[in-house]
């Protein structure tokens, strides 16, 4: 095959020529652990809207519209699907992890929603979830 | 009895071979869904002495719905998702385990079932288990061996579709149905052949006669007249998307060759989007299991406005209503009504409420249409609508009642909630849920958020009541011991009088119960009740902070309901009990 016939060198230059032109860029989300202490090349993604109130509020009108509130519930505290209202998040919780988990989905049941859904939307439904605040006793329970 | 009939009664008894008072092959553990046993060691005056003699983990969070099977010595558990299939072998001293059979199952699944990814049990038949995997594959497993025989995909777990409830299987038919009115699927069942898993025939609840197996000739509902209803009572191509899943319990009545289903609610939620009555959502249908045939067909809450699943079991039993000998099939929805009905014809002969009922003032028995109180009418334009009882979930929702003959009771495990219900308007998206609803739930009358009944279905009356602090989501099971069991939401298994009531004895099994206890007769000649602990269900998604399993999910206690979490958490368990 042609492949074995590739130099290691240039075969590694064009996986990371690759790499930094995908568009969105492959995900680090802080709970990863870097094999020999080596984060993969890959961009980051920053929310364009972080903080505006206005994208709250439309994301929150989003959340509902794309039936997000279906699994999640009113107000993301989890039904089927898990809370996203307690800070907590299985796949990380910075801009491009939880744009990632819109856009292509999770596998144990979180659908993609890149083919529905605009970049600029599922970026204001990230600052809508960004923007809720877990109680300040969330990790205790008491009776 | 015509020929045909001859013949499916001598399969159905092939089918069932081995089947007798000290084993449990089926869900219901007989064709008429009455969950009672003839055994009789365990009685009124012994059951005290009752004591765990083993458990099992199963090694699963989820809900554990459902029940185990019993036969040949042999005990069947299937887990929620990953659907596992044990095979424990009774004969031998701490029931070791035969074989395993561990299936591969689609993790979009888990995204794709409304209300936590249970499953509620198997069916043997003629030397093999039949069950379903949440992805919509139904798989016959060698019960010798653990072989996979067959494996067949039924349903599409990309459009909604997910497979949570038992086959059934009548003579060589396996019957099947999909879950996902949440999700805007087309309910339908499906008969496949038992030796080959192929799909014979495939009716579908909503939608032309032709594809709903309504033949002129041959379906006659007893209320509704004209064809084309499962078209016509619906906006154009609501019921392309318009849910009426199958996700409950089946009977069969071998004499009419007639087996019965329920469905569930048609979708979305919000009533606005899909005005009329639309059939056959929420509603009893019976059908020839050969082929499918539609024989006749009821709705028990046209234009449901309410989430009214209609998907709990139809028990048949022979009664006395209003001095007449009838031959009945039993049935309590979820809105509220224990309903009485000829099973020959679709006929209501009783219809009474057995929990607190407000959406509707009664049942017409001429019509068969519930008298509905249009204060109590939702759908978007209506904003949120206070005090409606039941709740979506249901006076009872898929946790089993239990009918004795020996008593002429029915014991039922009940909610008792009401609930405001808001929906808005929802756009179908394929995959994704198809709801759009707020409904927050509040303690019903008294205050105690469930109890189980007995109840007399030839009356329409309720004979005593056991309240209970939580919803009580396991079945019930009814011995010719005058024992009934049942198991609570905080995680005590019990065992009461079946005349009265009373208490007999209870035992803490380690997480809420959410299965039906079944009985048989063990290796040793002794009686021996098994049961699931394991909390979930709907309970998983509502009842607060009551996992403790993934550190990303942390939620508020549930606003109706503080402190279920003070008393259990999510597991998996198996357990069996003896004098």
């Amino acid at each position: 095959m042609a492949i074995r016939a590739v130099a290691a060198a240039p075969l590694i230059a064009l996986l990371v020529t690759a790499g930094q032109q995908a568009i969105p860029p492959a995900v680090r989300y802080e709970q990863h652990v870097f094999a020999g202490g080596a984060a993969p090349l890959a961009g980051t993604l920053e929310n364009p809207f972080k903080g505006d109130r206005r994208s709250v509020a439309d994301g929150e009108k989003l959340f509902s519209a794309f039936n997000c509130d279906g699994c999640h519930s009113l107000g993301a505290t989890g039904g089927q699907g898990p809370s996203l209202a307690d800070g907590r998040w299985r796949y990380g919780g910075a801009d491009g992890a939880i744009f990632h988990s819109i856009y292509y989905g999770r596998p144990r049941g979180m659908p993609a929603f890149g083919g529905v859904l605009p970049p600029d939307a599922i970026w204001k439904l990230v600052t809508y979830l960004q923007g809720l605040e877990p109680a300040a006793d969330l990790s205790t329970t008491s009776w | 009895m015509t020929v045909s009939t001859l013949l499916v009664v001598l399969v159905v008894q092939r089918a069932a071979a081995g089947a007798s008072e000290d084993q449990w092959p089926m869900p219901a553990k007989d064709y008429a869904a009455t969950r009672y046993s003839a055994l009789a060691q365990i009685t009124v005056g012994n059951a005290k002495g009752l004591r765990a003699v083993w458990s099992f983990s199963t090694g699963v969070l989820a809900g554990h719905e459902g029940q185990p099977l019993v036969v040949h010595q042999t005990m069947y558990v299937v887990t929620p998702y990953p659907n596992v299939l044990y095979a424990f072998d009774l004969s031998q001293e701490g029931y070791p385990l035969k074989w395993k059979y561990r299936p591969n199952v689609d993790p979009a699944a888990i995204g794709m079932a409304c209300c936590d990814v249970v499953n509620r049990g198997a069916f043997f038949a003629n030397d093999r288990i039949v069950y379903n995997l949440l992805d919509g594959h139904t798989v016959a497993i060698a019960a010798a061996t653990g072989r996979e025989i067959w494996n067949t995909k039924v349903a599409d777990v990309r459009q909604g579709e997910t497979t949570p409830m038992a086959p059934f299987v009548v003579g060589d038919r396996v019957i099947v149905g999909t879950a996902g009115g949440e999700y805007g699927v087309r309910g339908w069942v499906k008969g496949l052949d038992l030796a080959t898993g192929r799909v014979v025939w495939t009716a579908y609840n909503a939608g032309p006669d032709a594809e709903i197996l309504a033949r002129p000739e041959t379906f006659r509902p007893f209320y509704d007249k004209g064809s084309g209803l499962g078209q016509t009572t619906w906006p154009p191509d609501g019921w392309k998307h318009g849910g009426a899943p199958v996700w409950g319990w089946l009977s069969y009545d071998a004499a009419l060759d007639l087996f019965y289903y329920g469905t569930g609610n048609p979708a979305p939620y919000n009533a606005d989007q899909r005005l009329g009555d639309n059939k056959w959502a929420t509603s009893v249908l019976a059908r020839r299991p050969g082929d499918g045939t539609l024989v006749w067909a009821y709705q028990f809450t046209p234009a449901d406005n309410w989430d009214y699943d209609a998907v709990q079991e139809m028990i048949l039993a022979e009664l006395t209503v209003r001095g007449r000998r009838r031959r009945v099939l039993v049935h309590f929805d979820k809105n509220g009504f224990a309903y009485t009905i000829d099973r020959a014809t679709g006929e209501v002969l009783v219809a009474q409420p057995y929990v607190t009922v407000n959406w509707a003032k009664r049942v017409d028995l001429t019509t068969g249409r519930p008298e509905v109180d249009s204060t109590k009418l939702t759908g978007a334009s209506r904003g949120s609508v206070q005090d409606i009882c039941p709740t979506l979930e249901g006076g009872k929702n898929q946790q089993p009642a239990a009918y004795s003959p020996r008593t002429g009771l029915f014991y039922v495990p009940t909610n008792n909630m009401c609930m405001d219900y808001h929906t808005t308007p929802v756009t179908y998206l394929a995959g994704t849920p198809f709801i759009g609803l707020n409904a927050p739930y509040k303690p019903g009358p008294g205050g105690n958020l469930g109890a189980v009944i007995a109840w007399d279905a030839g009356l329409g009356k309720k004979v005593w009541e056991i309240k209970e602090k939580y919803p009580v989501w396991s079945g019930a099971l009814a011995t010719a011991g005058g024992v009934v069991f049942y198991g609570t939401l905080d995680g005590w298994f019990k065992a009461v009088d079946a005349k009265t009531g009373s208490g007999l004895w209870k035992f803490k099994v380690g997480s809420g119960v959410v299965g039906n206890p079944i009985t048989f007769t063990g290796a040793d000649g002794k009686q021996y009740v098994a049961v699931y602990a394991g909390l979930g269900g709907d309970w998983a998604l509502l009842a607060g902070d009551v996992r403790s399993d993934d550190p990303a999910d942390v939620r508020p206690p549930a606003s109706f309901m503080p402190d279920l979490a003070r008393h259990t958490s999510l597991g998996g368990i198996v357990w069996l009990f003896a004098l």
